[in-house]
């Protein structure tokens, strides 16, 4: 998990997950590039790469943008395993994306094996606050349940769109300053354990 | 390369063993390996693991020498034994002929009590041997061999490339072009293509731990141009290597004695069609990798002024590491041009990495290299499918995604412009988009030739049809006999589609009546070859008799030049009335049109 020296800048790799057509690409490009794209073209996988400056200190993000769709779903292991921190987007005006941010949870519990990696929950276009189908309070119970963070955004407004990224940034920045720190491998276990019993209350 | 150690020439034959039995277990386990391949990426994945474990056993084998793990003990107790007595005896003989022999024959020796438990292996390992030998005599290549196989053990990992079948060293060294041949053999012959001139060209051996470090490179995929440049021994050697540690020769096993019949016949003219023949038979991507190795061994001999390399003695060089004789190695190089004109051999361009600095301008090119990075692309994601995971391959996919990402963009910004073009086109001819695109692509092809009328217009109007039917205010109907899209009667594009359908249909069937006939054509003349090869057999019997009979010089000239002209004339004629027919088959379409329009 340590970067090498070499490498310039730190890197940190983000992804994108969640079910289809709930804005993770529009997240994406919204961040990259300003631009909010209106018309909907499914994804396969899209990867780019950024340089930001989090904190005062100048970084490199790397974002995968994956396909939502199952059809992927192969292809989507070989990413999740090179994945330091995830994005796990659903619409706020769909409740089937909601309940389907369960499975990519999981799905990313299981290739990481790690409880603790570092995650945001996103609940996206809010700016459809009108047409929300998802009470915010299972929003947030969900995530106290997981024990991540959860964020409303707009890739419409840009509302949000920044800060998602950078607070995944810092949590995978405090997540490698950690994992360094602890240089025997029982102490990170413990903390995985600990977590663990969070999850389970 | 820890063999590499000085006693190896003291005691020639104490590795000898040790590199002939991990030959045989090498070979046993790659079949294994590949048929795990074939059932599935599972098996593939335990057969990798297995194959992991017993190479490390075959490493400490290599290693340790003579205390190997029992099981081993049990196959190859015996001929190690008698084979270090043997040896020992004949180093002290100075003689380095003998040493050789020797050498050969405990070889041969040592792989006698194997080779009768399993039967698969036991005829590659024969064939191995004999071609062995073959080389040692033009080459004396064995002792470097015999270490080659040895050093192989420690260098090979997870899935090799080398001493793999060809479908098998294609997929897992792949070039990105659609060119399917091992980039390994494409690398090879696009350096060597650029050196063809040099004198040493297949002549010169290759340090042996430089081919040794080329061949890990390959096998772990981790050759990269840029830096590891080859040079021409090198890229000659690891061509041959790699020929020749294909586990069935390339000819294949039951084609190849065909082979050698056919170039045993003394008819060049027949030869030809023959050799065609069978090699339609073989597996398209043997044919492939024939096709290449071939014509570049062409262009050696065609520098022969420089290199000092003609046909037979290439072939001398090179026909025991294709598996095939002398003489039909000569026979594929004569006529190689032809048997393959449809292969032309191509410089292969990698596909981009984030290093190289530029990325493809025109719409073409940024297509080409898009499917060079997704081929790239869907090679890695198989092969960590199948448990092939290393962090550099990690960064690599990344890296991959991230160019086919920005390529993709660039396409689109391209496809943006020119819609922002063909919009513009559409408000100054102030006709509804669909109907009027589909007026400019249709109506240039029927002005064009006939031939690139049917097919323009079949590649065209399939397209029209879906971006109409993407349409949604626009209501049409399906007519259930014809197939054919019907706009209600009010709109005012019904006629003209109709039109352009009926057209279409009409064309396709001139399209498959001229495929016919083509057919026929080509039967024609097939049969007029076998009736002429028939005749010219009966005619130099009858020319003898004839002779005598023949009329004087001038009558001779006269008479061919009469026919020259009118043939001439009825050749143009000929040409006149095809064009005539054309125009009038065109007349009957048009007409054909207007008749069925009718209908609706």
């Amino acid at each position: 998990m340590s970067k090498k020296p070499t490498a310039g800048p730190a890197l940190h790799k983000v992804i994108m997950v969640g079910s289809g057509g709930v804005g993770k690409s529009a997240l994406t490009l919204q961040f990259m590039y300003d631009e909010f794209v209106e018309d909907y073209e499914p994804t396969k996988a899209d990867s780019y790469r950024k340089k930001v400056v989090l904190d005062g200190e100048e970084v490199q993000i790397d974002i995968l943008d994956t396909a939502g769709q199952e059809d992927y779903a192969a292809i989507r292991d070989n990413y999740f395993r090179s994945g330091e921190g995830f994005l796990c987007v659903f619409s706020i005006t769909d409740d089937e994306s909601f309940q389907a941010t369960q499975e990519f949870r999981e799905q990313i519990l299981r290739v990481k094996n790690d409880e603790s990696i570092p995650f945001l929950l996103v609940g996206n276009k809010c700016d459809l606050n009108d047409k929300r189908k998802v009470p915010l309070s299972e929003c947030q119970l969900r995530a106290q349940q997981w024990a991540v963070p959860y964020v409303e955004t707009s890739a419409k407004t840009r509302e949000n769109v920044d800060k998602v990224f950078f607070d995944l940034m810092r949590e995978i920045r405090s997540r490698k300053t950690e994992d360094s720190k602890a240089t025997s491998g029982r102490a990170k276990d413990r903390c995985k354990k600990r977590r663990l019993k969070c999850t389970l209350l | 390369m820890d063999f590499d150690s000085p006693e190896e020439k003291e005691f020639p034959g104490l590795y000898a063993s040790e590199a002939a039995d991990a030959k045989s277990k090498k070979s046993k386990e790659e079949s294994d390996f590949s048929e795990d391949h074939e059932h599935s990426k599972k098996d593939l994945l335990i057969g990798r693991r297995k194959d992991k474990k017993d190479k490390g056993k075959d490493r400490g084998y290599a290693a340790l020498g003579g205390e190997s793990s029992p099981e081993e003990e049990l196959d190859t107790k015996s001929p190690s034994k008698s084979k270090k007595s043997k040896t020992f005896k004949f180093t002290s003989s100075k003689s380095k002929e003998k040493r050789e022999k020797s050498r050969d024959k405990s070889e041969k020796e040592a792989k006698h009590p194997e080779e009768d438990p399993p039967p698969a292996p036991k005829a590659k390992d024969k064939k191995a041997d004999k071609k062995d030998k073959k080389d040692k005599k033009s080459k004396q290549l064995s002792q470097q061999q015999d270490e080659a196989s040895a050093a192989e053990e420690v260098l090979a990992l997870g899935y090799p490339v080398f001493g793999v079948s060809v479908s098998l060293a294609i997929e897992r060294s792949r070039c990105h072009d659609g060119v399917d041949i091992p980039l390994v053999v494409r690398d090879c012959i696009d350096y060597l293509q650029d050196h063809l001139k040099c004198e040493q060209i297949y002549k010169i051996e290759p340090i042996k731990t430089r081919l040794m470090h080329y061949k890990r490179l390959y096998n772990n995929r981790e050759h990269d141009s840029a830096v590891d440049e080859l040079n021409l021994p090198t890229a000659c050697s690891l061509l041959k290597l790699f020929l020749r540690e294909l586990p069935e020769p390339l000819l294949t096993t039951d084609l190849v004695a065909r082979f050698e019949q056919v170039a045993s016949h003394s008819k060049v003219t027949k030869q030809q069609a023959e050799l065609q023949q069978l090699l339609e038979q073989l597996p398209k991507c043997n044919r492939t990798l024939l096709a290449w190795v071939l014509l570049h061994f062409e262009a050696v001999i065609q520098q022969e002024r420089y290199n000092k390399l003609n046909a037979q003695s290439l072939a001398m060089l090179l026909s025991p590491t294709l598996q095939m004789s002398h003489r039909l190695m000569v026979a594929l190089l004569c006529h190689c041009s032809t048997l393959f004109a449809d292969v032309k051999l191509i410089k292969y361009v990698p596909p981009l990495t984030s290093a190289s600095p530029n990325f493809p301008d025109t719409r073409e090119d940024i297509q080409k290299e898009l499917s060079k990075q997704d081929s790239l692309l869907s090679q890695i994601h198989s092969e960590m499918n199948a448990g092939f995971i290393t962090k550099k391959r990690e960064e690599q996919l990344w890296e991959v995604q991230r160019i086919i990402t920005q390529l993709k963009r660039k396409l689109r910004t391209f496809e943006k412009k020119q819609e922002k073009s063909v919009d513009e086109l559409d408000n100054s001819s102030s006709a509804p988009p669909t109907v009027a695109s589909e007026d400019t692509t249709d109506s240039k092809p029927t002005v064009a030739p006939v031939d690139s009328t049917s097919n323009s217009i079949s590649l065209e109007e399939p397209k029209a049809e879906a971006r109409l039917s993407k349409q949604p205010p626009i209501e049409f109907s399906i007519d259930p006999g014809t197939g054919f899209i019907l706009l209600p009667k009010s709109n005012p594009h019904r006629e003209n589609l109709l039109r352009l359908q009926i057209e279409y249909d009409e064309l396709m069937d001139w399209q498959n009546e001229l495929k016919a006939r083509i057919v026929a054509e080509r039967k024609e003349v097939h049969r007029l070859k076998q009736l002429y090869e028939q005749q010219s057999i009966n005619s130099q019997m009858a020319a003898l008799a004839v002779e005598s009979q023949a009329p004087p010089e001038s009558d001779y000239e006269r008479i061919i030049e009469h026919y020259t002209r009118e043939n001439a004339l009825l050749e143009h004629k000929k040409n006149m009335l095809g064009m005539e027919l054309k125009e009038e088959r065109r007349a009957c379409i048009a007409l054909q049109v207007e008749l069925r329009l009718q209908q609706f």
